[in-house]
C-alpha cells in the first residue's frame, strides 16, 4: 500500500534540507565555541576519538567490501582492524632497526639544518641592517643571535620533551584503533539505540539527523584526505621545479602539518626554509623562492583548496570557514584550530534539524497527543468507576 | 546442529517479514540482513505514524496490529485502506523524498518495522542482490497499482 503520490500540505513540515535563521546560527556558533573550550580540557579523550573517527572513515570501505562478500559485520570489523594493526606493527618493527642505525645521522642532520637556518636568518638580518639604518642602530642581528644562543641547548635537551610527550600520549593514542573497532562493529547498533529513545513523532526526522551527522563527518574526513593530497602534490611539484632535495618527503610532511591550520603551516614553512638554507647556503634567491612558493601554496590552501574540499564537504560559505578557523584558534589554541571545522559541521547539522523540529507545531502537537494516549493507557483501571 | 544446506528455520519475526510481499523473494540469510536494518516502533491506538504532506524518509511494515490510511478527500470517514499483519506502506519513500499522500494512524496497539531510506541505499551498495530483489518487488507493486488505476479509469469512462 502506498501512502505517497500527491503533495498536499496538511502540516507545516519543511521539505528537504532544513533552513535556519540568524538565531539558530548564533546558537550554532556559540555552542561550537563552548564545546571547543570544553574539549580542550579533555584532549586525552578527544584526540583518540578524532583519530578513531578518521580511521573509521578510512576503514569503512574495506568493511563494506567484506560485508558485500557475505562476511558478517562483526567478523568484518575484526578482520579489518586486525589487518590494520598488523600493517602498523610490521611497519613499526621494520622501521625500528633503520631508526636506531640512523639516529646518529639524524642527530647530526638536525643540528646541521638548525645551524643552516640560524646562519640564513643571521645573513638575512644583516642584509636588512645594511639597507635600513634604524635596524643597524638597534643591532637587530646581534640581538637575535644572542637570544638564539641563550635559548638553544643540546640535541638531547631539545629531544627530551618530544620523547616525554610521545610517551605520555601513547596510551591515549592506543585507544584510537580500539575505538575504531567498536565504531565499525557497533556503529549501526548505537544509532538504533539512540533513535530508540526518541518519541514516535520525531523518529523519522531523528533518523534523518543521525544520517546527516554521519554524512557530514564522512565528507569532512574525506575532504581532509583530499586536501592533504592536493597540498602534498602542489608543494612537492613546486620544490621539485626549484631543484630542492627530497621534494616529496617535504611535501608530505608539510601537508600533514597543515592539518593544524596556520600553526602547522608556519612549522612547515620553517622546515622548508631550514632545508633550503642548509643545502643552498650561498643562494639567497633559492631561499626566497622557496618561501614565495610556500606562501603561494598556503594561500591556495587557505582560500581555494580548503573551501573546495573541507569547506565544500560541510556546505559552508568560504568566509564562514575562514572566520571559524580564527575563532577556533582564539578559543582553544591549536586544538581549537584542528577541531573547529568538524565540530561546527556536526553542530550545524544538529542545530538546523533541531531548529526545524522545535519550529514544527504539528510534530509537537502529535507528540503531546501520543503522550496523552500513553498516560491514559498507563492510568487505565487505576481509579474506581463512580457509582450512581 | 548447523544446517549447511537448504533454508534454516525462521523465527517468528522473520516469518512475518517473509510474509511481506516486498521481501518474499529473499532467502533466510538475506531476511536476517534486512531484519538487522529494521527499526522497531510501538504505537498506541489512534497514534499518528505520519501525516499527509510530511517528507517521507522510511517504509513501514506492520509486524502486529492494524494501521489506517486516511485521506480527507475520500468519502465517508476518509478511510483509504486498513492494513494488517505483514502489509507495508510508505514504500515510495525508499526511492525519494516524496511528500506523504495520506495520513497513517494506528487503529489498535501496533508494532511497526521501519526501513530508513539511507539504510536501503547502503544495502544497494553492500548487498546489491538483496536490494535489487526488493526493488524488483517494489516495481511490480507499483505496476500493479498503475494497472488498477487504469482499469478503474477505463471502467469509469465506460459508464459514461
Amino acid at each position: 500500500m502506498s501512502a505517497e503520490a500527491t503533495p498536499i500540505a496538511a502540516n507545516n513540515a519543511p521539505h528537504g534540507e532544513p533552513h535556519s535563521g540568524p538565531l539558530v546560527w548564533a546558537a550554532i556558533i556559540s555552542i561550537t565555541c563552548l564545546l571547543l573550550f570544553l574539549f580542550q580540557k579533555i584532549l586525552w579523550l578527544v584526540v583518540p576519538m578524532l583519530l578513531a573517527l578518521i580511521l573509521y572513515y578510512v576503514l569503512v570501505a574495506p568493511l563494506q567490501w567484506l560485508i558485500y562478500r557475505g562476511v558478517s559485520r562483526e567478523a568484518s570489523a575484526s578482520i579489518v582492524i586486525l589487518v590494520f594493526m598488523l600493517v602498523v606493527v610490521v611497519g613499526t618493527l621494520a622501521a625500528v632497526p633503520w631508526v636506531v642505525s640512523n639516529l646518529a645521522n639524524l642527530q647530526s642532520g638536525v643540528a646541521r639544518y638548525v645551524d643552516g637556518g640560524t646562519m640564513f636568518m643571521d645573513s638575512s638580518l644583516r642584509g636588512l641592517e645594511s639597507s635600513f639604518s634604524i635596524l643597524r642602530e638597534a643591532h637587530l642581528a646581534d640581538t637575535v643571535s644572542k637570544r638564539l644562543a641563550e635559548s638553544s641547548g643540546s640535541f638531547a635537551e631539545k629531544i627530551e620533551p618530544i620523547v616525554v610527550g610521545l610517551m605520555t600520549w601513547t596510551p591515549s593514542l592506543l585507544l584510537a584503533p580500539f575505538l575504531a573497532f567498536f565504531f565499525l562493529r557497533d556503529g549501526r547498533r548505537f544509532a538504533k539505540f539512540l533513535s530508540g529513545a526518541v518519541p514516535n513523532a520525531y523518529f523519522e526526522r531523528t533518523l534523518f539527523l543521525l544520517h546527516g551527522v554521519d554524512k557530514t563527518l564522512r565528507a569532512y574526513f574525506q575532504g581532509l584526505i583530499q586536501l592533504t593530497i592536493l597540498d602534498a602534490v602542489t608543494l612537492a611539484l613546486g620544490l621539485w621545479l626549484l631543484g630542492i632535495p627530497g621534494p616529496w618527503v617535504l611535501g608530505i610532511l608539510c601537508a600533514i602539518l597543515a592539518w593544524i591550520p596556520y600553526v602547522g603551516t608556519i612549522a612547515g614553512g620553517l622546515l622548508v626554509v631550514l632545508v633550503v638554507a642548509t643545502d643552498f647556503p650561498n643562494s639567497a634567491a633559492m631561499a626566497y623562492s622557496a618561501v614565495a612558493l610556500f606562501g603561494l601554496v598556503r594561500m591556495l590552501d587557505d582560500f581555494v583548496y580548503m573551501p573546495l574540499t573541507i569547506g565544500k564537504s560541510l556546505h559552508m560559505h568560504p568566509l564562514v570557514t575562514v572566520l571559524m578557523i580564527f575563532i577556533g584558534g582564539a578559543v582553544a589554541g591549536i586544538s581549537g584550530l584542528m577541531l573547529v571545522l568538524p565540530l561546527l559541521g556536526v553542530v550545524m547539522v544538529i542545530g538546523e534539524t533541531l531548529g526545524a523540529l522545535v519550529a514544527d507545531d504539528r510534530l509537537r502537537a502529535r507528540h503531546h497527543h501520543a503522550v496523552a494516549l500513553r498516560k491514559h493507557a498507563a492510568e487505565y483501571g487505576l481509579s474506581q468507576p463512580e457509582s450512581n | 546442529m548447523v544446517k549447511l544446506f537448504g533454508e534454516a528455520k525462521l523465527s517468528g519475526r522473520l516469518e512475518t517479514l517473509r510474509a511481506v510481499s516486498l521481501f518474499e523473494q529473499l532467502k533466510a540469510r538475506e531476511l536476517r540482513i534486512v531484519d538487522g536494518l529494521l527499526h522497531e516502533r510501538s504505537y498506541l491506538a489512534d497514534e499518528v505514524v505520519f501525516d499527509e504532506g510530511e517528507d517521507g524518509q522510511a517504509l513501514y511494515v506492520v509486524l502486529s496490529g492494524e494501521v489506517l490510511i486516511v485521506h480527507p478527500d475520500v468519502e465517508g470517514e476518509g478511510l483509504v485502506a486498513r492494513l494488517g499483519h505483514g502489509e507495508f506502506f510508505g514504500d515510495m519513500a525508499l526511492i525519494d523524498t516524496w511528500p506523504r499522500a495520506a495520513q497513517a494512524r494506528a487503529a489498535v496497539p501496533t508494532v511497526l518495522g521501519v526501513l530508513f531510506r539511507p539504510d536501503f541505499q547502503t544495502l544497494m551498495s553492500t548487498h546489491a542482490r538483496i536490494a535489487s530483489r526488493i526493488a524488483l518487488q517494489l516495481a511490480r507493486e507499483m505496476g500493479q497499482r498503475l494497472r488498477q488505476r487504469v482499469d478503474t479509469a477505463t471502467q469509469g469512462r465506460g459508464k459514461l
